[in-house]
């Protein structure tokens, strides 16, 4: 009995210091299965959420591509990405080209919504499933005034299912510079 | 970890069991508020505009409605304009929709003309989409089919929505989704016009 309490204990001083170090939450979906990751900075908030290739592929779909037109994108390890500024000090600026990711310790460069966008265009997607495609991506580059400011949308990993990573989100504040990482994010299966 | 499991296990040991179960309650009761706050999963809407420091005078806006018509902001100078880049397919879009209706009905006899611009859909997309909200909107819906309003109006995720002064300059900006009939937008809008 002892030491059922002390494992359990010991798992739940775990579970706080993970929260404290990097205010690092998960939440998974029970009837879906839906894994989100969410964290919180400096006053901004930013999360994951993992999106399934059939429901990338159904969004696309919907939108005017032909399932082989929606196949690269739906299994590149896609989330539906949300970042907000609750509280900060100011007027956050941010670039998606200067976050990063780490899988297996190495860097790995995310492709961006541009190079999306022409092997799209090569595939011969029409204009408005492009225009979808184009506006439905996270934002690559943003400002957000605190109180409120917020977008939501899709980010590509590129990566294979399954494949966990660690991401760094960067943005500044008048040129001063700060970051937050959501660890141990995986890809869907 | 078995050395520390063993000094922890040494060290919790000289509490009696009922200390060590009210600690564990208290444990578990704080892990299930914290995992409570993560378990809404969908993003709130804002309840608040954005002033700009700086009001920029508004961009050109030429567009054809849902009749067909062209709607050019120009001839809405003295007129309050709130004008909200949208998509069917953007799920803060499609939950602020109906705020934005009881914004208009709030505000049209106030001098103020609400104006949605539709990016790369068309009126077989959008027409049954109208018709699931409540209220469905009354404001006018316009067609930018090529993306290129929100290109010179340098929106860069949908929704954005800017207010333009009867002046004709951006003096408010909501990035993201917003609750438009909250009190704090529909005053702040009505003040304008004054």
């Amino acid at each position: 009995m002892h030491d059922f309490i002390t494992v359990l204990l010991l798992g739940l001083m775990l579970s706080f210091s993970s929260y404290a170090g990097s205010a690092q939450g998960i939440e998974v979906d029970k009837s879906t299965g839906i894994v989100s990751w969410k964290t919180g900075a400096h006053g901004v908030s930013f999360s994951l959420t993992q999106i399934l290739p059939e429901q990338a592929r159904a969004f696309y779909v919907n939108r005017g591509f032909t399932l082989q037109q929606s196949e690269a994108f739906a299994t590149s390890c896609v989330y539906m990405t949300v970042m907000r500024n609750d509280s900060a000090p100011g007027t956050i600026h941010f670039k998606r080209s200067n976050w990063s990711v780490r899988v297996n310790n190495k860097a790995h460069k995310l492709k961006s919504v541009d190079a999306w966008v022409d092997s799209l265009k090569q595939q011969k997607v029409k204009q408005s499933a492009l225009i979808a495609f184009r506006w439905a991506q996270f934002p690559v580059e943003q400002e957000y005034e605190s109180g409120g400011d917020w977008n939501q949308g899709m980010l590509s990993l590129g990566l294979p299912a399954g494949s966990k990573f660690d991401l760094t989100v960067r943005w500044d504040i008048d040129g001063e510079k700060y970051e937050t990482t959501l660890r141990g994010v995986q890809c869907a299966k | 970890m078995g050395k520390s499991m063993k000094q922890h296990y040494e060290a919790f040991s000289v509490l009696n069991n009922k200390h060590v179960l009210n600690i564990i309650l208290l444990a578990v009761l704080a892990l299930f508020i914290n995992t409570a706050s993560y378990a809404e999963n969908i993003p709130p809407l804002t309840h608040n505009l954005t002033k700009l420091k700086n009001p920029l005078a508004a961009p050109a806006l030429k567009l054809k409605n849902m009749d067909d018509e062209i709607v050019d902001i120009k001839d809405l100078k003295g007129k309050v304009v709130v004008i909200n880049f949208w998509a069917t397919w953007c799920p803060p879009c499609r939950r602020e929709m109906s705020s934005l209706e009881r914004l208009h009905l709030a505000t049209k006899d106030k001098n103020v003309v609400l104006l949605a611009v539709n990016v790369g859909e068309d009126m077989d997309t959008i027409f049954p989409f109208l018709g699931m909200i409540a209220p469905s909107p009354s404001f006018p819906i316009l067609f930018d089919s090529d993306a290129s309003a929100m290109k010179k109006w340098k929106v860069r995720g949908l929704p954005t929505t800017y207010v333009v002064s009867p002046q004709g300059k951006i003096v408010y900006r909501a990035v993201g989704g917003r609750e438009f009939d909250h009190p704090s937008i529909q005053e702040a809008v009505i003040k304008l016009t004054k």
